[in-house]
């Protein structure tokens, strides 16, 4: 059991002689900030790392990323930022955030536990995991959308939520923490790769909105007007997008330079490739290829990919040595990339799930937000459009998270005219933002998410079977939908406590009674394809309120 | 891991963006495992299609309810 050792959160005074081969870190570990009780300085953004597991995995290597961190909180400080790192497996820093030292690195429950502990002694504004699911686990939660071949969900989000470790994904509906992970590789123990993610988190910079209006818009073909319409909510237009076939996976480097990408692809566990698709066919060329990536990615560069296990950590020893995609965009200087952990959802027509909370992320980031405020507030824009989140809408909530320093702001912010005023400029000693402005912010969000958590419904699966003329309204509608029934599936729709305070109680009543009945069946689309089309219908105190049919993508 | 079992096509990943038809390894057990090469296309490999219907031994690593094969024998 780790003892005190390795204590990378702790002020030069309160670090350990180097008992265990960990040298006394330089001068930049010196935290500047102290949160404890009866201290008026404040943390702006916290490391949590589990040393010893870093350690473990790096051997003599670690020295190099102790010093990448060191540089990187040295950079933090001169741009304002008072980062702190704790160790989750340290005594001595968990004590001083009153909580308990995580004693076996995979323990998911300790982890969420300790990560609990440091959000509430420093409520900091940025939270930044660093290293991959062997060094800080993701929490593992149950797939709600039960039998698409997932068996569980591994999931960040509840890291972004104050509720407790559990297994069940609708206790994290309301996010209100600014999290992303930078990740090193799984497997490895060569530290080239995170020091140089390190570095690039410590050297960024941010750039005008400009810089970020061309991107790089890939799709499989089959799914191109559903594309065209994300790239016109994102980017205005949608006249760059490009399609696989006929297109890919040899993007011209000017393309692949660009700085904001949007990929919605086929995606695969432990594999480095994005696949397209034509329509009506099962074909499935390779559209985005990691290995085609190196050298060619912009510094700065942001991803928003909506592909099934598009943002999935693997150990690239599963695929010869090749990482993933998202892995490589970051090792080549990309900023940020938001991604999927597991199998995605979309609808065949217009938008849903994947493509909205990808868009919500995008549209964030281009606004001046930093990568990890424009994660929560994506997961809070695509929770609040619903009243219920349905399996599907849940698991994606879940499933997409962000790889980067969530610290990072990428794209400028507007600024409004009176800030090139004298007046503005002297009363902010010349700063574009400050560190009130960010509080309110994060006031905004901790708001929004608690009001989430607070009101939002889910969906859980019941034995039960539905009323008749709901029943009948599904069997017309499949059979007018050419689909032959492949299964069923009942689930009742539950509320906060909280959800029925103030106004709300005029729809607690009626709320008691809604459930949502799914009917999945398979239509012929050609000889050799099939798909899966799912029925819901939405029911309240009896009555059918709501029906939509879903086709799979 | 070296598993054996019969090879079935079905569809899977039913109702998501990636649902596809798929050979799937179905044991003794009636455990399931999508098959796959180690840099083969995970979505349709032509070079596996022969494998429908046989039953197979095949050895590989098991990750995420599939298994990316690195050799495989038909048994029958």
């Amino acid at each position: 059991m780790p003892t005190g050792r390795g204590s990378l959160c702790a002020t030069l005074a309160q670090l350990p002689s180097s008992d265990n081969g960990f040298r006394r870190p330089p001068d930049s570990f010196q935290s500047t900030g102290d949160t404890l009780p009866g201290s008026n300085m404040t943390t702006d953004k916290v490391i949590v790392t589990n040393l010893s597991a870093l350690q473990r995995k790096y051997s003599t290597g670690f020295q190099r990323i102790h010093d990448a961190v060191g540089r990187l909180i040295a950079a933090d400080k001169k741009r304002g930022l008072t980062t702190l790192v704790v160790a989750i497996d340290s005594a001595q820093d968990m004590r001083s955030v009153k909580g308990s030292p995580v004693t076996k690195a995979s323990d998911q429950r300790q982890v969420k536990a300790a990560i609990d502990a440091v959000w509430k002694a420093h409520a900091p504004d940025y939270l930044m995991i660093l290293g991959a699911p062997d060094v800080v686990p993701m929490q593992t939660l149950r797939n709600p959308a039960h039998g698409d071949g997932d068996a569980n969900v591994p999931s960040d989000l509840p890291y972004a939520c104050a509720v407790p470790y559990s297994s069940d994904p609708s206790a994290f509906l309301g996010a209100t923490r600014v999290v992303g992970r930078l990740p090193d590789l799984v497997g490895s123990g060569n530290p080239a790769y995170l020091v140089s993610l390190l570095g690039t988190a410590a050297r960024h910079r941010t750039r005008p909105r400009e810089d970020y209006q061309r991107y790089l818009g890939l799709s499989a073909q089959v799914w191109e007007a559903s594309t065209a319409l994300s790239l016109s909510k994102v980017f205005g237009n949608s006249t760059a997008l490009q399609t696989t076939p006929p297109r890919g996976p040899k993007w011209p480097d000017a393309q692949l330079a660009l700085r904001a990408h949007f990929i919605n692809c086929h995606g695969a566990p432990s594999t480095p490739k994005y696949y397209g698709q034509p329509p009506g066919r099962e074909e499935y060329p390779v559209a985005h290829d990691a290995a085609r990536l190196k050298r060619k990615v912009s510094n700065g560069t942001v991803i928003a990919a909506e592909c099934c296990y598009g943002a999935q950590l693997y150990d690239p020893e599963d695929s010869k040595g090749q990482a993933g995609i998202c892995s490589t965009y970051l090792a080549d200087g990309a900023y940020g990339f938001f991604g999927s952990t597991t199998i995605a959802y979309g609808p065949s027509e217009g938008n849903g799930q994947a493509d909205l909370i990808c868009q919500f992320f995008l549209d964030a980031v281009l606004d001046g937000a930093s990568l990890g405020r424009a994660a929560l507030e994506a997961r809070q824009r695509f929770a609040a459009l619903y009243t219920h989140l349905d399996p599907t809408d849940l698991k994606t909530l879940a499933q997409f998270y962000l790889l980067g320093d969530p610290s990072v702001q990428a794209v400028a912010a507007v600024p409004h005219a009176l800030s090139r005023t004298r007046a503005f400029k002297r009363t902010f000693k010349g700063a574009r933002t400050t560190p009130g402005a960010r509080a309110f912010r994060r006031e905004r969000l901790a708001r929004t998410g608690t009001n989430l958590e607070h009101s939002l419904g889910s969906v859980r699966a019941i034995q039960a079977r539905p009323p008749v003329h709901v029943t009948r309204a599904l069997n017309a509608a499949a059979k007018e939908s050419g689909i032959t029934e492949l299964a069923r599936q009942s689930y009742a729709v539950s509320f906060p406590k909280a959800a029925s305070g103030g106004e709300m109680k005029h729809f607690a009543a009626p709320r008691r009674g809604r459930s949502v009945y799914l009917l999945l069946g398979e239509k012929t689309e050609s000889r050799r394809v099939k798909r899966v089309v799912a029925l819901a219908a939405t029911v309240q105190d009896g009555a059918i309120v709501h029906l939509r049919r879903v086709h799979s993508r | 891991m070296i598993l054996q079992g019969r090879v079935v096509r079905k569809r899977v990943s039913t109702g998501s963006k990636s649902e596809h038809d798929a050979l799937v390894l179905v044991t003794p057990e009636g455990q399931e495992y999508k098959l796959r090469r180690q840099e083969g296309n995970p979505f349709r490999d032509p070079e596996l299609d022969a494998l429908e219907g046989k039953r197979v031994e095949c050895e590989g690593i098991v990750r995420d309810g599939q298994i990316i094969m690195t050799r495989w024998t038909v048994l029958a």
